[in-house]
C-alpha cells in the first residue's frame, strides 16, 4: 500500500529543501522528490552571495526590503552556512559617484545599514580592493553556502519525518477528476516508474518549474536568464566587493570558503538550454576584465573553473511577452489561477529569500489542508547551527580536517565518527576533507556519489579539482556500496563533471593540472575504459 | 662555464640523453626545475599503444609524428637497444618492441605497454591471466590504491581473488597525520629490516595462491628491498602501480641522476634556465636562474623541458609559448578549439608542442636552430596521451637526437639544412601539422575546418 | 629601500598537488607529526587566508632546509610560504633560549672577550644539563668554541694595512662564525683573495645576517640587521666591489631571505653578494686568475651540499674549485640534510629528529672513508664533525692549506 503524503515538493533545490522542512515541521506528512541531487540546479550555480539587499534598495524597494529581512533571519538560523564578512560598493573613478548618495538614501529607506567610509579606511578594511577606488560604502553583506544551506533543510525536514527522493523524475502529475493528487516519478536508479499520492502538489523545481507546470496543465511564462561565474584558486578578498551603479555584469566579487567567485553575466537562453549551461569564451572575458576591476589581483589569480546557474525569471501573468520580469517572489495557486485544485508553484525570489518562498507555500498548502500551525522556520535553527549566536565559540578542534568540517557541518560536525587514527586521514587535501567525514557524509547526508559527496564535503571543489582525492573518495564509495565497477563509472563521470567547468578557463596552471590530471586517470589508471557512454 | 652538450631538463628524455652523451665521453650538463614527470610513473614504457604491434602503428602515424622524423629503421633499432641501456643503469625491464604486452592499472584496466618493470604485473596481448588464484594485499589505511578494483578486474577473468590489509606497528606511526599514508612514505617506512616482517605478514595469508599482488610501496632508495621482498616472499610476487606519487618512477628518476653523474655529467636541480644567446643561427651559451651572470656554454644544445606540466610549454589567456628560449610552438590560434568537452576524447591542447625540423632542430622565428635539439614531451604534434607514446618519444627521440650529436659530421648538417629550406610549411608554427593526424581527424571537425582555410 | 609586508606570496596557486615536496622533505621522513610541506605550505595557506585559526603549530618543524622548493617542478615557494606563515600566525612567544640561540653576534661578541671561560664552562657536564633542562638546548651539543680574538680584531691589527697595496679590491663578509669561532677560516680567505691579486675590505658595519633571528621568530630585529647589512653592502658596492662570505647560509640569507621573508628589497645588491669559491672559481675558469697548488698536498675529500647551497645552486663552483687539487680524490656525497638546520638542531625538542634525518649522510661518509669533508656552512660542520666523527673544512680553507702561494702570486702578478 503505497503512503499517501499531504504534501510532495517537486525540487530538491533551495526552495524545494526549505519548503520540504516548513512543511514537515508543520505536521504534514512530506515528499520531496528530485531529478538528480540535492543543489543540482540553480541553487548550486550561482554567487554564495548573503545580499544585504542595497543592490536592489534604488530599483526594487520590495526585494531590498525582504532581502535584508531575511539576511539577519538567515545569520540566525543558518549561522554555520554564513559568513558574516560585510561588503563594499566601491565607485570607481569612471562611474558616477553622484549615484552613492542615491544609492545610501535608497538602502536606508529599505532598513539596510549603509554607511559611506573614506576609501583609504575601505583599502584598509579590504587590502585586494581596486586602489583607484575614489568612494566606498559599507553594507551588511556576506556570504553563504547554498550546498550547506540546503543539505540541512533536506537534513532537518527528514528529521521532522520528511521522506526524500533524489534520482527520481517527475513525468506525469497525476490528477484525478481535475484534481492534482501525486506524481509520477522515473526512478533512475532502479529505472522504473513509480506513483506517488498526496493532496498537494508544490512545484518548486526553479526554472525546471515551467515544464512541471506543464505536466500539470498549467502555464507559467518563465524566461531563463543564464547567468556565468569564475571560481578563483584563493580567497583573495574577505569582504564582498560590489560596484556602486546600477547592477550590471560581473561587478560581485564574493569570498566563499577557501575560494571567491566573480559574476555574473546575465543573457537570456532558449529554454530548452537550460541542461546544457556552457560559458563561452566571451563571458569569460567579461567576467576576468570587470573583476580585475574590482580586485586587481584578479588578473593574475588562478581561476579553477567556470560555471553558469539559470534564473526563473518570471514574467506578471497579464504579461507573456515577458517584458516586465519579477524578480520577487511568485507563489501560485493554481486552483483560483488555472482552475487546477492541489496544485502550486512557488517560484521567482533568490537564494537570500528561499525561507520566505517556503513560507508562503506552506501557508497556502496549510490553509489548502485546512491546517492550522503557524510558521517557525525564522525562529528554529537549522541543524548545524543550534547554538545561540552569543556563545558561539572559536575553533577549538585539531587538524585541517577536524577545523574544516566545523566550519562545513557547524555543531553537527560532533557526529562525524572517529574511531581510529586512519578517519582523521584526508582524502581532499585541498579543502580538508577526512574519511571520517566522507563516511558521514554517506552515511547521514544520503551521499551515493563523487558528486554528491562534493556537494555535501567541499570534496572536488579545491585547487586541484579532483586529482588525488576523487580516486580516494570513489574507493570509499565502492566500500560502502560494494561495486568496484559502479564506483570506478561514478569516477569516470565525476572528473568528466569536473573537466566541463575547468576547460573554459583552461590555460596558465589550470591547463598544466588538467594534463598532470588527465595523465594520472588516463595514462597510469586508464579511466577512460570505464567511461559509460550513454551518459 | 664550457660543456660538451647542455641538457635543459632533467626527466626521463633529458637524462637518457645525458647519459647516452656521457658514456660516449661527452661532458654533459643538465639543468633541471625540479623533479620531473617520472613522479607518476606507470610503472611500464609505452612505445604506441594504438596496436598490439606497436611498430606497425608507428607505420601509420603522421609525417610529422616525432617517430616519423626518427623513421621507422631507427625507431626499431634504437628500441632494441633500451632494455640493456635501462639495465646498466640497474633497472630491469620486461617486454618488446615486437608486440605489446598488458598492464594492470590501479583501477583494474588492462592497457598495452612497451617495456615494464621487472617486478610489475604484466599480462599477455590477449590479455588472458596465468593464475588461478591470486591473493591482493594492501596497507591498511592507504587510500592510493584500491584492492576492491584489482579484485574485480581479476574476478572478472575468473581468477579468484582473496584481499587483505596489512598493519605493521611502524606504519600506524605513519598515520599519526592524516596526509601521511602517502606510497613515499609507506616506502621510507618499509625498508630494511621491516621488509622481513612484511613478507612474513604476507606469507602467512598466501600459502595456496598462485601470485601475490602488491601496491608498489617498496623500493624508494634502490633495487635492494624489492629484490629482498621477492626472495622472502614464498609465492611469485608483483607489483601494481598506486596514484602518484611513483615509488618506482622516484627510484627510476634518482638511478637515472645518479648514473648520469657517475659517468662525470653534472646536474643541477632546482635551477631553471633563464634565456639564452643566439648567435649567427647557433646557440652559443645558456643562463640560469641562480647563476645569474655566469654564461653555461657548450657546442650543443638540448631542450628537454617537458610538456605543460612540467612548464616546458605554458599557456596564457591569448595563447602557448615556449618560456625558455622563445621557441616557436605548435598549436591552434582560438583558444576554444583547444579543448574538446568530453574529457576523454583526445583533447587538441596536448598535440601542442615545439616545431622541429627533421632533425629536432627546434625553430625560433621561422628559422631551425642549427645546435639545439628537442626531445621528449616538449615535441608537439604528437598526442602521447592517446596514442600510448610518451615514454617511447621521450627516450628515442634522446637516443637519436644523441647520436645525430655524437655522429654530427659537415655533411649530415648541409643535408638537414637542404631539409630546411626546402619546407617552411614544416618551420612555420602551423597547424597544418595536426592536418593527417589519423587520431585527431576522427572528431574535429573545428581543426579541420581550420586547416581547409589554410 | 621599500618593504612589501602587506604582499601574499601567491605562489601556492602553482601548486599540481604533485606532493613530490613531501617526497624530499627531511622531516617528513623522520617524523610524521609535522604535516609536511604541501600540507603546511601551499595547502595550508589558502585555509590561513580564510581564518588564521587554521595555523597549525606544528610548522615548528619545518627546517627552513628548502629541499621541498628545489625539488618542485612548479616554482611555488614552499620553504617561503612556511616561514612566512610561522612569522605571520606563530602564538608561540620566542624563548630566552630561543633568544640566546639567535642572537649569535651578540653572544660571540661576550664570548670572545670571555673565551676562555665560556669555553670551558659551555663545556662542562653540569652546565651542559642545566642547559638541557632550564633552557632546552640539548645537552648532547656542544656549542662550538669560542675564539679568544675576534677576526675582526686581528684583521684590523695585522691585515688592514697590507690591503692597501691591491688595486682590485672585494668586501668581506665575514658573518659571525668566522668572527667568533673561526678567525682562522675568514685569514684563510684573505690569504687565497692576496695571492690571486685582490685586496680584501671588511664592511663598513656588520651584524648577523639574520638567519637565526628568523628561524625563531624574531622577525623585527631581523629586518633591522638587514637593512644595516644592506646599507653597508651598498655602500661597497658602489665603490665598485663584490661582497663575498664564507657561508652559504649568510649568503642565501642576505640574497634571498631578505625580500622573500623579510619583505625587504634588495634586488639593486643581490647579484653582488656572493660566495667567496663561486667568485674565485669564475675567475679561474675564464682564464683571469691562476691558482697553483702544492705537490704534497694529498687528500681525499668528500664534499657535502648544504641544504642552502642546493638552493643557491651554487656547489658545482666549490667542488670544481677542490677538483682542480691536484692531490685531491674527490668524493660528491649525495646531497642531503645534514639535520642541524642552524639551531633547530640545538633545541632539544628537536634534537633527536635531527640526528635521524643526518643518520643517511653520516653513513655516507662513514662509507667513503674519507681524511675529510668540504663544505660551505658552519652548522652542518658541527653536526657532521659530532656525528661521523670526521674532520670538517670549509673548501676555502682546504684551498687555501692546499696552496702554493708564492707560484699563485707569481701567476697572476
Amino acid at each position: 500500500m503505497q503512503k499517501e503524503y499531504d504534501v510532495i515538493v517537486i525540487g530538491g533545490g533551495i526552495t524545494g529543501a526549505g519548503t520540504a522542512r516548513d512543511c514537515a515541521m508543520r505536521g504534514l506528512k512530506t515528499l520531496l522528490v528530485e531529478r538528480h541531487d540535492l543543489t543540482a540546479g540553480a541553487t548550486g550555480r550561482n554567487h554564495g552571495l548573503l545580499h544585504s539587499g542595497a543592490r536592489y534598495a534604488v530599483t526594487d524597494q520590495e526585494s531590498a526590503r525582504e532581502c535584508i529581512q531575511e539576511n539577519m533571519t538567515l545569520r540566525k538560523i543558518a549561522r554555520h552556512c554564513v559568513e558574516e564578512t560585510d561588503g563594499l560598493f566601491i565607485t570607481l573613478p569612471e562611474d558616477d559617484l553622484a549615484f552613492q548618495e542615491t544609492f545610501i538614501d535608497s538602502c536606508l529607506r529599505a532598513g539596510i545599514r549603509a554607511e559611506a567610509i573614506d576609501p583609504a579606511e575601505a583599502i584598509r578594511l579590504e587590502p585586494s580592493v581596486n586602489k583607484s577606488l575614489i568612494g566606498a560604502v559599507r553594507v551588511p553583506d556576506g556570504a553563504v553556502d547554498p550546498f550547506r544551506m540546503t543539505v540541512a533543510n533536506v537534513y532537518d525536514a527528514r528529521l521532522h519525518g520528511a521522506d526524500v527522493l533524489k534520482y527520481h523524475e517527475v513525468t506525469a502529475i497525476v490528477k484525478e477528476a481535475g484534481r492534482v493528487v501525486g506524481v509520477e516519478v522515473y526512478d533512475a536508479e532502479n529505472r522504473q516508474k513509480k506513483t506517488y499520492r498526496s493532496r498537494i502538489v508544490i512545484n518548486a523545481a526553479g526554472i525546471w518549474g515551467h515544464h512541471i507546470a506543464q505536466l500539470a496543465g498549467a502555464t507559467v511564462n518563465m524566461f531563463p536568464a543564464k547567468g556565468a561565474l569564475l571560481i578563483f584558486g584563493h580567497r583573495v578578498n574577505n569582504m564582498v566587493i560590489n560596484r556602486c551603479r546600477k547592477p550590471a555584469d560581473a561587478d560581485i566579487l564574493v569570498p566563499g570558503d577557501t575560494i571567491c567567485l566573480i559574476g555574473t553575466t546575465s543573457s537570456r537562453v532558449p529554454y530548452d538550454e537550460v541542461d546544457d549551461m556552457k560559458v563561452t569564451p566571451e563571458e569569460v572575458d567579461i567576467l576576468l576584465r570587470e573583476g580585475a576591476k574590482l580586485a586587481p589581483e584578479l588578473a593574475q589569480t588562478r581561476i579553477l573553473r567556470a560555471y553558469a546557474g539559470v534564473r526563473p525569471l518570471v514574467a506578471a501573468d497579464n504579461d507573456p511577452s515577458g517584458r516586465s520580469i519579477s524578480r520577487g517572489i511568485v507563489c501560485l495557486d493554481h486552483e483560483t489561477r488555472d482552475g487546477i485544485p492541489g496544485f502550486i508553484t512557488i517560484t521567482g525570489g533568490k537564494l537570500m529569500t528561499y525561507r520566505l518562498m517556503a513560507e508562503w507555500a506552506t501557508d497556502l498548502a496549510c490553509k489548502k489542508l485546512g491546517v492550522d500551525k503557524k510558521c517557525q522556520t525564522a525562529e528554529i535553527c537549522l541543524p548545524g547551527s543550534e547554538q545561540p549566536a552569543s556563545k558561539r565559540k572559536s575553533v577549538t578542534v585539531d587538524g585541517l580536517g577536524a577545523k574544516a568540517a566545523h566550519g562545513r557541518h557547524g555543531t553537527r560536525s560532533s557526529n562525524i565518527e572517529i574511531n581510529d587514527k586512519s578517519d582523521e586521514s584526508l582524502v581532499c587535501e585541498c579543502e580538508g576533507v577526512s574519511v571520517a567525514e566522507i563516511n558521514y557524509a554517506i552515511d547521514e547526508l544520503g551521499a551515493s556519489n563523487i558528486l554528491n559527496l562534493r556537494r555535501r564535503t567541499r570534496l572536488g571543489m579545491g585547487t586541484c579539482q579532483g586529482e588525488l582525492c576523487a580516486c580516494r573518495a570513489a574507493g570509499l564509495l565502492s566500500k560502502a556500496n560494494g561495486c568496484a565497477r559502479r564506483s570506478i563509472e561514478d569516477l569516470a563521470s565525476f572528473m568528466n563533471e569536473r573537466w566541463k567547468g575547468v576547460y573554459p578557463v583552461a590555460w596558465g596552471d589550470t591547463l598544466a593540472e588538467a594534463q598532470f590530471t588527465s595523465w594520472i586517470y588516463e595514462g597510469v589508471c586508464g579511466l577512460d575504459t570505464f567511461e559509460k557512454k550513454e551518459e | 662555464m664550457k660543456f660538451d652538450t647542455i641538457i635543459i631538463g632533467g626527466g626521463l628524455s633529458g637524462l637518457t640523453a645525458g647519459i647516452e652523451l656521457s658514456r660516449k665521453g661527452q661532458k654533459c650538463l643538465i639543468v633541471s626545475s625540479g623533479q620531473s614527470a617520472l613522479h607518476f610513473f606507470s610503472g611500464s614504457f609505452e612505445l604506441c599503444a594504438l596496436d598490439d604491434d606497436p611498430l606497425k602503428a608507428i607505420r601509420s602515424l603522421d609525417k610529422e609524428h616525432p617517430y616519423s622524423k626518427i623513421g621507422l629503421d631507427n625507431v626499431r633499432s634504437l628500441s632494441a637497444g633500451v632494455k640493456p641501456f635501462f639495465k646498466e643503469v640497474g633497472v630491469l625491464l620486461n617486454g618488446d618492441q615486437e608486440r605489446n604486452h598488458l598492464r594492470l592499472t590501479p583501477l583494474g584496466a588492462q592497457k598495452r605497454a612497451w617495456l615494464t618493470l621487472d617486478e610489475y604485473v604484466t599480462l599477455p596481448s590477449d590479455g588472458q591471466m596465468p593464475w588461478k588464484k591470486v591473493a591482493v594485499f594492501n596497507v591498511d589505511g592507504f587510500m592510493d590504491f584500491h584492492t576492491s578494483y584489482i579484485a574485480a578486474a581479476l574476478e572478472a577473468k575468473g581468477v579468484q581473488t582473496v584481499v587483505k590489509g596489512i598493519s605493521m606497528p611502524e606504519l600506524e606511526k605513519l598515520r599519526h597525520n592524516p596526509t601521511e599514508m602517502r606510497s613515499t612514505n609507506i616506502a621510507k617506512t618499509l625498508t630494511g629490516d621491516k621488509i622481513n616482517t612484511l613478507a612474513a605478514r604476507i606469507n602467512e595469508y598466501a600459502s595456496d595462491v598462485d601470485a601475490v599482488f602488491l601496491p608498489a610501496v617498496v623500493g624508494l632508495n634502490g633495487c635492494s628491498d624489492v629484490v629482498r621482498l621477492k626472495e622472502k616472499v614464498d609465492r611469485p610476487l608483483h607489483f601494481i602501480a598506486t596514484l602518484p606519487p611513483s615509488v618506482p618512477g622516484i627510484r627510476l628518476q634518482m638511478m637515472l641522476k645518479k648514473h648520469f653523474q657517475k659517468l662525470g655529467g653534472t646536474y643541477m636541480l632546482g635551477d631553471s634556465v633563464t634565456g639564452g644567446v643566439l648567435e649567427n643561427g647557433r646557440l652559443r651559451c645558456i643562463s640560469t636562474q641562480n647563476h645569474a651572470d655566469t654564461e653555461f656554454e657548450a657546442d650543443n644544445f638540448i631542450i628537454a623541458t617537458g610538456s605543460f606540466f612540467s612548464k616546458g610549454l605554458v599557456s596564457d589567456i591569448d595563447g602557448v609559448s615556449e618560456p625558455v628560449l622563445g621557441l616557436d610552438v605548435i598549436s591552434l590560434e582560438e583558444r576554444p578549439q583547444w579543448y574538446r568537452k568530453n574529457m576523454f576524447e583526445a583533447q587538441p591542447y596536448m598535440y601542442f608542442g615545439l616545431s622541429t625540423d627533421a632533425s629536432f632542430h627546434p625553430v625560433k622565428d621561422g628559422t631551425a636552430v642549427e645546435n639545439l635539439y628537442a626531445v621528449g614531451s616538449v615535441l608537439g604534434a604528437c598526442n602521447p596521451l592517446k596514442e600510448g607514446s610518451g615514454a617511447g618519444i621521450a627516450i628515442l627521440s634522446a637516443l637519436h637526437v644523441s647520436s645525430l650529436i655524437l655522429n654530427e659530421s659537415p655533411v649530415i648538417l648541409n643535408d638537414s639544412s637542404v631539409i630546411l629550406n626546402e619546407s617552411p610549411v614544416i618551420l612555420s608554427d602551423s597547424p597544418v601539422i595536426l592536418n593527417d593526424s589519423p587520431v585527431i581527424l576522427n572528431d574535429s571537425s573545428v581543426i579541420l575546418n581550420e586547416v581547409k582555410d589554410l | 629601500m621599500s618593504t612589501k609586508h602587506n604582499k601574499i606570496d601567491t605562489s601556492f596557486e602553482q601548486c599540481m598537488k604533485c606532493t613530490v615536496c613531501t617526497v624530499y622533505c627531511p622531516v617528513v621522513a623522520v617524523n610524521p607529526d609535522y604535516p609536511g610541506p604541501k600540507q603546511a605550505g601551499p595547502d595550508g595557506e589558502r585555509y590561513r587566508l580564510k581564518n588564521p585559526l587554521f595555523y597549525d603549530e606544528a610548522l615548528d618543524m619545518c627546517l627552513n632546509c628548502k629541499r621541498c622548493e628545489v625539488s618542485c617542478p612548479s616554482n611555488v615557494k614552499i620553504g617561503d610560504i612556511i616561514q612566512s606563515a610561522r612569522l605571520k600566525y606563530g602564538k608561540k612567544k620566542p624563548s630566552l633560549r630561543d633568544f640566546i640561540l639567535a642572537n649569535t653576534d651578540l653572544m660571540g661578541s661576550v664570548a670572545t672577550t670571555m673565551a676562555p671561560v665560556v669555553n670551558f664552562t659551555l663545556g662542562l657536564k653540569p652546565v651542559k644539563l642545566v642547559m638541557d633542562g632550564v633552557l632546552g638546548v640539548d645537552h648532547h651539543r656542544t656549542f662550538p668554541k669560542y675564539t679568544g680574538q675576534k677576526f675582526e680584531t686581528w684583521f684590523r691589527r695585522y691585515a688592514l694595512k697590507k690591503q692597501e697595496g691591491y688595486e682590485k679590491k672585494v668586501s668581506y663578509f665575514h658573518g659571525c662564525y668566522a668572527n667568533y669561532n673561526n678567525p682562522e677560516l675568514a685569514k684563510d680567505f684573505v690569504k687565497i683573495m692576496n695571492a690571486i691579486g685582490y685586496g680584501v675590505n671588511l664592511l663598513e658595519k656588520e651584524k648577523c645576517c639574520g638567519v637565526a633571528l628568523i628561524s625563531n621568530g624574531f622577525k623585527e630585529q631581523a629586518a633591522k640587521q638587514a637593512a644595516l647589512n644592506l646599507s653597508s653592502i651598498r655602500k661597497a658596492v658602489g665603490r665598485g666591489e663584490e661582497v663575498l662570505t664564507t657561508s652559504s647560509t649568510c649568503t642565501f640569507t642576505m640574497r634571498d631571505e631578505y625580500e622573500h621573508i623579510l619583505g625587504i628589497d634588495n634586488a639593486d645588491v643581490r647579484d653582488h653578494i656572493s660566495l667567496a669559491t663561486r667568485f674565485i672559481y669564475k675567475l679561474v675558469d675564464s682564464g683571469k686568475v691562476k691558482l697553483a697548488f702544492r705537490k704534497d698536498y694529498v687528500k681525499r675529500i668528500a664534499y657535502h651540499t648544504p641544504c642552502h647551497m642546493e638552493k643557491l645552486g651554487w656547489s658545482i663552483y666549490s667542488t670544481s674549485l677542490l677538483r682542480l687539487i691536484p692531490g685531491v680524490d674527490f668524493r660528491m656525497l649525495e646531497s642531503q640534510c645534514c639535520g642541524i638546520a642552524g639551531t633547530y638542531g640545538f633545541k632539544k625538542e628537536h634534537y633527536r629528529d635531527s640526528q635521524k634525518i643526518g643518520e643517511g649522510l653520516f653513513q655516507q661518509i662513514r662509507d667513503c672513508n674519507v681524511d675529510m669533508v668540504a663544505t660551505d656552512c658552519e652548522t652542518c660542520k658541527w653536526q657532521i664533525e659530532m656525528s661521523a666523527g670526521v674532520r670538517v673544512e670549509n673548501p676555502i680553507s682546504i684551498i687555501a692549506d692546499a696552496l702554493d702561494v708564492e707560484e699563485t702570486i707569481k701567476l697572476n702578478k
